[in-house]
């Protein structure tokens, strides 16, 4: 139950309106920031979908650099490996020849 | 509501005016977080005074560690307004505003939230997250106060 002075402050806190053109700038307002914000998430989409591209591009370059070496490896054990059987056969009739001479 | 309570917090229209714009983006930003229901209005203005409450507390305080501010003048220590020829209950509840607006943010905002909105002690703790019993002390301090502050410059009046 409110005394006299008590109504006495609901009168002094009465409702107050704001001025004519708030509801319009409040409304001005929320457009602005729901474009700004639609912008915010393009912006963000955009910024995903770039990494995405950049990782996608990386690994990609990574695999592609890994299959080079491999077939490069795989190159250079084969030229060896003929070198190696080459000089060998050469040796062997080198070796035949010593051989050979020497009986 | 949300404006009323704005101003009578921090008694500058084009503050109370921006503090409520603050508050209606929000809402705007939050919309579809209130589901359709029976209590959908009462969660709204529940929410809407929760916020412009704490939003007024966030304001003062700003300005505070701001220099040069407007609101940094006590409206206590004004002279009371001069009123000649007006009713006598204008002239009293200009006092009361200034005595209001001169009292620290929590207890203000409690007796803004309790006689404005006419809102009751449980609701206020529940909307500035503070003990009811805190409510409650807060609300017959200021009215001690103003009691005395009003009589002292106006007779007393209970």
């Amino acid at each position: 139950m409110m005394d006299d002075f008590e109504k006495q402050i609901q009168q002094a806190l009465s409702r107050k309106d704001p001025s004519p053109f708030f509801e319009a700038r409040v409304l001005a307002a929320a457009k602005r920031d729901a474009r700004a914000r639609r912008a915010n998430w393009q912006m963000w989409w955009a910024s995903a979908v770039a990494a995405s591209l950049l990782i996608v591009t990386g690994s990609a370059w990574q695999y592609e650099k890994g299959v080079r070496e491999r077939a490069a490896g795989e190159q250079a054990k084969a030229r060896l490996e003929l070198a190696l059987k080459v000089t060998s056969v050469k040796l062997q009739k080198i070796s035949q020849k010593v051989e050979h001479i020497q009986n | 509501m949300v404006f009323s309570i704005a101003y009578h917090f921090l008694r500058e229209r084009s503050a109370a005016e921006e503090v409520a714009q603050d508050v209606f983006l929000q809402f705007h930003r939050r919309f579809d977080d209130f589901r359709p229901g029976p209590d959908r209005e009462k969660h709204i203005s529940h929410w809407l005074r929760k916020v412009a409450s704490h939003r007024c507390i966030d304001y003062v305080r700003k300005q505070r560690t701001q220099p040069a501010s407007g609101l940094a003048v006590s409206l206590e220590d004004a002279p009371p307004p001069s009123v000649a020829g007006e009713p006598a209950d204008h002239f009293l509840n200009q006092r009361l505003e200034s005595l209001i607006a001169s009292l620290p943010e929590k207890p203000r905002m409690v007796l803004i939230l309790r006689y404005q909105e006419d809102l009751m002690p449980e609701e206020i703790a529940s909307l500035l997250d503070m003990p009811v019993r805190t409510v409650k002390s807060h609300l017959q301090r200021s009215l001690e106060m103003l009691r005395e502050k009003i009589g002292r410059s106006m007779g007393n009046i209970r």
